[in-house]
C-alpha cells in the first residue's frame, strides 16, 4: 500500500468554490459522500467542527488539515481540495490557507492507514512539497508530490 | 552535539502530532542539534525513546495537548508547550531547551540515574510479563466483583451486630442493611464478575451477555462457578460472532448496539436455564437426598464431608444442599451438631485467606490483601462468600485448600460433640446464653480449620512477579 490508495481523482478538486471556513468543509466533505466513503455527511461534519473548536487546523503555510474520527466513516483516505483566491480558516499565521487536506478515519482504523496519513502530516511540514501541491492541476499532480524524496 | 529528547502528542493523533514532530526534526537539523521525537498519535508511539536517548539527552521537549507520563524525564530539563508552538516555532522551542540543558558537569549523579535507568528496565520487563489470557480475563472480572463482596459483606455483619435476628423485623436499621448488603450488593457479585470476564475478553457488547449469564447462575443456584462459566462462554461468544458475522458496511453501526447484545444474550440465557440449570437443580436434590441417608453414619465421616462441601462452590449447588441439610437439622429448636459443623465450615475459607494474605504477603496481589482485611470479619461473621474473590481468581489452588481447611474445622467440631441452636451468626452468637454447645472446643476447631487453609494455601500459591515498581 503506498500513498496512492489514500487518494482518489474522485476525492478531488482544484476549483474550490467557498469562501468560508464551513463552506469548504461542505464541499470537501460532499465530494467524500458522493465517492462511497462516508455514510452520514452531519455526523461526520459534527466531528470535524469538533476538532476544530479544540484549535484549528489551519497549520498556517497556506494548508489546512480538518480532520475527523467518527463511525459514519466507511475506509480512512483523503479529499484534497485546492482553492484559487485563498480561505480564511482562522490559521495560526492568520494567512489565509489554500491546500485542504481533509482526513476521514473511521472509529477503528488500520494502523497501516493512520501510519499513511501520517507520513503525509509529516511531507506537508516541507515547502518544496507544498509548492509543488500549489502548483498541482491533476491527481497525478498531488501523488507525485507525496512521492519524491 | 547536543542531545534533545521530545514527545508530540494531540487529542485526535492523527496530524498534527506528525507535523510537529517533522517540524522540529527538521528545526533541529539547520540548528545541528541532535533530536529524538516520539509521537503518540492515534496508532501509539512511534519512535520510543530509549534508555539510551535517556541517558545521553540534556533536555526535553514536551509539544503535548495531551496528558503524557513525565515520570521517565525526571532529573531533565523539561520545555512544554502545545503542538501548535511546535508546528509553527519549532527553532525557538529548541533554542529554549538548549539553554535550559545542563551541561555534562551538572548531570545527575552516575549512581542516581542508574537506579533510575533499572527502574525503567524493571518498568518494561513488567509490562512484557504482565497477565496474559484467560487469566487476565479472570482478574478483571475478580477486581470488579471484591468491593461487592467488601461492601456488601460489612454491611451485612453491621446488621448481625444488632443481634442476629434483628433483621427479620421488618423496617427496622438492621434489616435495612441486610437488604442493602444480601439482597443487593452481593446480588450484584456474580452479574459483576461474570459481566467483566466477558468485558475483559470481548470488550462492551460482552457486558450484557456476561452480566445476563451471571444473574441468571444467581437465579438458578449455580453460584460463582457458574457464573464463570457464564462470563467466559459469554465473552468467547461475542468475540466469535464478531468474527463470523459479515455485514454491508452500511449497517456495521448496528454490530456493537443491536445484533452482538441481542444474539449472544439470547444464546447465553438459553444455555443458562436449559443447559447449566437443570443439571444444577439435580445436583442440589441429589446431594441433598443422599446426605439424608448419610445423617445416621459416623460424626467424623459426616462432618468431613459437610465440611467439603461447604467450602466447594460457596453458594453453589453443593454448598446450598449441605446449608440447608443443617437447617432442617434444627427443627423443633434442638441444638443440633451438623449446624455447629457447617457453621464453622462456612466460616473458615474468608478466615483461612486472610490470615494467609498476612503470612504470604506476596504471594497476593495488592487488591485481594485490602480483600483479606475485610474477609476476617466476613469470615467471623459466617459470609463464606468473602473467599470468593480469592477463589475466583486462582481456583485450583484456593478450592481445595479451603476445602480442607472447613473438612478439619468441620471433623473436629463434631468429634468435639459441638452444638448450635441457630443457623447464622457467626461469631454474634457466641455469647448468646446457651446457643453454642462446648464453646470452647467449638472456637478450637475453627482456629485450627483456619490453621489449616492457611497454610495450604500458602505452600501451594506461586508468587507474583508483578511487583510495584515506582516507589
Amino acid at each position: 500500500m503506498d500513498v496512492r490508495t489514500l487518494f482518489s481523482p474522485s476525492r478531488m478538486t482544484f476549483d474550490l468554490q467557498g469562501q468560508t471556513k464551513e463552506s469548504v468543509l461542505d464541499e470537501l466533505i460532499e465530494l467524500l459522500y458522493n465517492d462511497g466513503k462516508l455514510i452520514d455527511k452531519e455526523s461526520f461534519k459534527k466531528a470535524v467542527l469538533k476538532r476544530e473548536e479544540e484549535f484549528s487546523t489551519g497549520i498556517g503555510m497556506g494548508i489546512a488539515i480538518p480532520h475527523g474520527k467518527d463511525s459514519s466513516v466507511t475506509e480512512p483516505c483523503v479529499t484534497f481540495g485546492l482553492s484559487k483566491k485563498g480561505v480564511d480558516f482562522a490559521s495560526m499565521d492568520n494567512q489565509p490557507a489554500y491546500l485542504f487536506f481533509l482526513i476521514s478515519v473511521p472509529e477503528s482504523a488500520d494502523n497501516t492507514h493512520l501510519d499513511l496519513l501520517s507520513f503525509i502530516s509529516r511531507k506537508l511540514i516541507h515547502e518544496e512539497v507544498r509548492n509543488k501541491l500549489l502548483s498541482a492541476k491533476s491527481y497525478e499532480d498531488v501523488v507525485s508530490a507525496f512521492e519524491e524524496k | 552535539m547536543a542531545k534533545i529528547v521530545a514527545v508530540t502528542s494531540c487529542p485526535t493523533g492523527i496530524a498534527h502530532t506528525y507535523m510537529a514532530a517533522e517540524a522540529l526534526e527538521m528545526a533541529a537539523k539547520e540548528m545541528g542539534v541532535d533530536i529524538k521525537v516520539e509521537t503518540q498519535g492515534s496508532v501509539g508511539a512511534r519512535n520510543e525513546i530509549t534508555v539510551e536517548d535517556l541517558r545521553q539527552a540534556q533536555a526535553v521537549i514536551l509539544a503535548c495537548d495531551t496528558k503524557v507520563n513525565e515520570d521517565r524525564f525526571k532529573g531533565l530539563p523539561i520545555v512544554r508547550a502545545s503542538v501548535k508552538d511546535a508546528i509553527s516555532n519549532p527553532k525557538s522551542l529548541i533554542s529554549e531547551a538548549l539553554n535550559m540543558a545542563k551541561p555534562e558537569s551538572e548531570k545527575p549523579k552516575k549512581t542516581e540515574q542508574k537506579d533510575y535507568v533499572d527502574q525503567v528496565f524493571e518498568a518494561k520487563k513488567q509490562k512484557s510479563s504482565s497477565l496474559t489470557g484467560a487469566y487476565k480475563h479472570l482478574m478483571t472480572g475478580v477486581s470488579y466483583m471484591i468491593p461487592f463482596v467488601v461492601a456488601g459483606g460489612l454491611l451485612i455483619a453491621i446488621s448481625f451486630a444488632f443481634g442476629i435476628n434483628a433483621f427479620k423485623e421488618e423496617g427496622s436499621f438492621a434489616a435495612a442493611l441486610m437488604d442493602i448488603g444480601s439482597g443487593n450488593a452481593f446480588y450484584l457479585m456474580v452479574p459483576i464478575l461474570a459481566g467483566f470476564i466477558a468485558f475483559s475478553i470481548a470488550d462492551r457488547p460482552g457486558l450484557v451477555p456476561g452480566m445476563v449469564g451471571g444473574l441468571l447462575a444467581n437465579k438458578l443456584g449455580a453460584g460463582f462457578l457458574g457464573g464463570i462459566l457464564a462470563g467466559f462462554a459469554a465473552g468467547y461468544l461475542v468475540a466469535w460472532l464478531k468474527k463470523v458475522i459479515k455485514l454491508p458496511k452500511t449497517m456495521e453501526g448496528l454490530m456493537p448496539v443491536l445484533i452482538l447484545p441481542v444474539i449472544s444474550t439470547f444464546i447465553i440465557g438459553l444455555g443458562m436455564i436449559y443447559v447449566v440449570g437443570k443439571p444444577v437443580a439435580a445436583i442440589n436434590t441429589a446431594v441433598s437426598q443422599w446426605l439424608t441417608g448419610m445423617s445416621s453414619s459416623s460424626a467424623l465421616v459426616l462432618g468431613i464431608i459437610l465440611g467439603l462441601m461447604m467450602a466447594f462452590d460457596m453458594g453453589g449447588p453443593i454448598n446450598k444442599a449441605a446449608y440447608t441439610f443443617a437447617v432442617s437439622t434444627l427443627a423443633a429448636g434442638q441444638p443440633s451438631m451438623v449446624m455447629a459443623a457447617v457453621m464453622a465450615a462456612g466460616m473458615t475459607p474468608p478466615l483461612g485467606l486472610a490470615l494467609a494474605t498476612f503470612m504470604a504477603k506476596d504471594k497476593f496481589t495488592p487488591d485481594e490483601r485490602e480483600a483479606g482485611k475485610a474477609a476476617i470479619f466476613l469470615g467471623i461473621s459466617f459470609i463464606t462468600e468473602g473467599a470468593i474473590p480469592f477463589a475466583a481468581a486462582d481456583p485450583f489452588r484456593v478450592i481445595p485448600s479451603i476445602m480442607v481447611g472447613s473438612a478439619v474445622t468441620s471433623a473436629l467440631s463434631m468429634i468435639f460433640k459441638c452444638t448450635l441452636a441457630v443457623p447464622h451468626g457467626g461469631v454474634f452468637v457466641l455469647p448468646i446464653p446457651n446457643a453454642v454447645g462446648n464453646l470452647l472446643l467449638y472456637l478450637i476447631s475453627i482456629v485450627a480449620g483456619t490453621i489449616v487453609t492457611a497454610f495450604m494455601v500458602s505452600a501451594l500459591k506461586t508468587k507474583k512477579e508483578v511487583v510495584a515498581v515506582a516507589q
